[in-house]
């Protein structure tokens, strides 16, 4: 056994008395994700799927629950409010019902019911999430409501890594033809270091639609490990679109099932890494059954000495006939000491499919900053536009115009451009 | 007046490498202000080369010659400057660049040139304003305004494109490259009309065209032809009419 899963048994063996909540069964699935992580260790570096994550910032993580807050942050400290779109605010993993609109039919905190424990590969630090996890929110919505549903949950981090991390959990489960839109953020409160373990669980039943928005803008000192897991049954759709631009070391494990003939899997994938940062994506699609579509967009800015990874790996089962997965993966060099991996990855068990992909690592296109030289513009600012026009293929496919124009803003605010904000 | 004072643009026995093979050799070419000149000749003699070079693109290597633009050493300077001091290159294949705004591009690019001149920038309304006005001489549609620099634009689109930042921007020499190639008849008319509404005693414009058909509409005041990289004839419009009928094939066989 590592050093590092003694620290982790020991931290689980004194937050007992904090972990008690969601009666025996939860208190039983807590102890069940332990002893699998136990079992399965943390991944090191050596591990094949986990060589561009930075797990050496774990040393100085303490596994214990970070205490509640006392104080909850300023609404003004937030992301400013989406009209008509009802927020629902966790600090540290729990949940601050003073800071979120009400609960509602559908819409459900509760105290984490460990489940099953995960069961695809990698997902390692979704059993430390079961393990140490708090409250949880649960979202549940049927064909009855009217309108589709538009949420928005923000997992706030405040506490330093020292003294315990953060464990947000989220699970989404969307009945035949029911429609969510969901906005998950991830942001700092302080400018405390924080260590966030979080855990996404989504089942889409036949015929649902899911418009799944997750943003990731926590602070430069701050370690995120997340896992995603979804279930896709027949015809359902799921739009997931990430932008990831901040913490200091960000890994995100997607563990995606396209498990329903005709299911729509669209990843939008946008990462912007400066400074030291590094940013990692791991996804693992898997296509299970007959005729379902994967469509896979990366873009990923590396500057500065930053690391910006992804990695997608699009498994066809035997029985998979007739899928159609796409993958454009592109990392942008922005730095001379930057670093970009990109790696398409294809395990195809049978003839009947078509999937394709590209994959680009490079500098600005020539031709394209001649152009724009060419019109008088100086060299730095037709760079940060070519940036800017480098992320567009994701950045397009968010369709909720207020949170794109926030999205738009917080990636002008990375790339250090004030005069970018008047492309908005 | 003097010859310096009313020189645009004076080439003096140029020669460009590209990847070390050499595309022009010994250019000589002199372009007074308000003149019209057309360059003409082979696919391959040099013509886009030479468009390139004078717009500062990198890749070609200047071995020999001189290049002077309005009395300074072209090519001393990076592009961008050449462009704030009102130098223009119309693309042959307009560069598309998805999530660039064209209007952002057009202002940027007024921008620039005003800094120059010690002048703030341009106001956002009135801008817009006269991006109709000139949008409208190119027969352009309002949903360009929203749209990215010259994404999913059709070939004609393109071009239109290109004449219309050289009416925003209201350079002192426009070098024109291949503007005319893939245009019907009805978007060269529109073009031509672009580029005529541009013609001033104080503006030059070069025309790099494969085909005399420009020639109709957007009459030179020179024609030159080019052949393996330097001017084998020049003329006055009677040439452009001449190569229509007998082809490149009689003045590169004189050339040789």
């Amino acid at each position: 056994m590592s050093t590092l899963t003694d620290r982790i048994a020991q931290d689980f063996a004194s937050s007992a008395p904090v972990l008690q909540g969601g009666g025996q069964a939860a208190v039983l699935g807590r102890r069940r994700a332990l002893d699998a992580l136990e079992a399965k260790g943390l991944p090191s570096s050596r591990d094949e799927n986990w060589k561009y994550a930075n797990l050496r910032s774990l040393e100085r993580a303490r596994f214990v629950p970070a205490p509640p807050v006392e104080t909850l942050p300023a609404a003004a400290e937030l992301p400013p409010a989406l009209p008509g779109i009802a927020r629902y605010v966790f600090v540290d993993g729990h949940f601050a019902p003073a800071a979120s609109a009400a609960l509602r039919a559908g819409v459900v905190s509760r105290t984490v019911q460990a489940g099953d424990g995960a069961t695809m590969a990698d997902e390692r630090f979704a059993l430390l999430n079961q393990a140490f996890a708090t409250d949880g929110l649960i979202i549940e919505v049927d064909e009855t409501h009217a309108r589709p549903l538009q949420l928005e949950v923000l997992f706030v981090a405040s506490a330093v890594a020292e003294n315990g991390g953060s464990y947000p959990r989220l699970e989404v489960r969307l009945h035949p033809r029911a429609q969510l839109t969901l906005i998950e953020r991830h942001l700092s409160a302080t400018p405390a270091g924080s260590f966030i373990t979080s855990a996404v669980e989504v089942e889409a039943a036949a015929g649902a639609h899911l418009e799944h928005y997750r943003l990731q803008e926590l602070n430069a000192r701050s370690i995120l490990f997340d896992t995603l897991s979804a279930r896709l049954a027949a015809e359902a759709v799921y739009r997931l679109h990430l932008i990831g631009t901040g913490a200091q070391s960000a890994r995100s494990t997607l563990a995606l099932r396209l498990a329903g003939e005709r299911a729509e899997l669209s990843l939008a994938v946008a990462t912007l890494g400066a400074r030291q940062q590094v940013q990692d994506t791991y996804a693992v699609v898997e296509h299970a059954v007959a005729n379902a579509r994967t469509a896979q967009t990366f873009r990923g800015i590396a500057a500065d000495r930053a690391r910006v990874a992804f990695n997608g790996k699009i498994i066809v089962l035997p029985g998979a006939h007739g899928t159609d997965s796409r993958q454009s993966l592109r990392g942008l060099l922005a730095g001379p000491e930057a670093e970009i991996d990109v790696r398409p990855q294809l395990e195809i068990y049978n003839d009947d499919v078509r999937c394709s992909h590209g994959a680009t690592a490079g500098k600005l296109d020539d031709a394209m900053l001649f152009y724009l030289l060419s019109r008088g513009l100086d060299r730095a600012t037709a760079q940060r536009l070519l940036k800017w026009a480098f992320l567009e293929d994701v950045i397009s496919q968010v369709t909720l115009a207020p949170l794109r124009r926030q999205i738009e803003e917080r990636l002008a605010g990375q790339l250090h451009d004030e005069a970018l904000r008047e492309l908005l | 007046m003097g010859e310096r004072e009313s020189s645009m643009l004076s080439i003096k026995g140029l020669s460009v490498t590209v990847d070390g093979k050499p595309i022009i050799n010994g250019l000589n070419l002199e372009v007074g202000a308000g003149e019209v000149h057309a360059i003409m000749g082979p696919n391959g003699s040099g013509k886009s080369t030479l468009a390139y070079v004078l717009a500062g693109r990198p890749g070609y290597t200047v071995t020999a010659g001189t290049v002077h633009y309005l009395g300074q050493d072209l090519l001393a300077l990076p592009p961008e400057e050449r462009a704030r001091r009102g130098l223009f290159l119309g693309f042959q294949y307009p560069v598309e660049i998805p999530g660039v705004n064209n209007v952002y591009l057009l202002k940027a690019a007024v921008n620039a040139v005003r800094t120059v001149h010690g002048l703030p920038e341009v106001d956002a309304f009135d801008f817009l304003g006269l991006v109709r006005e000139k949008m409208k001489l190119m027969h352009m549609e309002d949903s360009f305004l929203s749209r990215a620099v010259n994404e999913g634009f059709s070939g004609g689109e393109k071009k239109r494109n290109e004449i219309l930042q050289m009416l925003v921007l209201e350079p002192r020499l426009a070098i024109l490259d291949e503007t005319d190639s893939g245009l019907d008849i009805d978007a060269l008319k529109v073009v031509a009309a672009g580029v005529n509404s541009q013609r001033a005693p104080d503006r030059s414009c070069v025309l790099v065209t494969h085909y005399q058909r420009l020639l109709e509409y957007v009459v030179p005041d020179y024609v030159h032809v080019l052949v393996r990289g330097r001017i084998a004839r020049s003329g006055d419009r009677t040439l452009a009419l001449e190569l229509e009928r007998r082809g490149y094939d009689f003045i590169a066989g004189e050339a040789a």
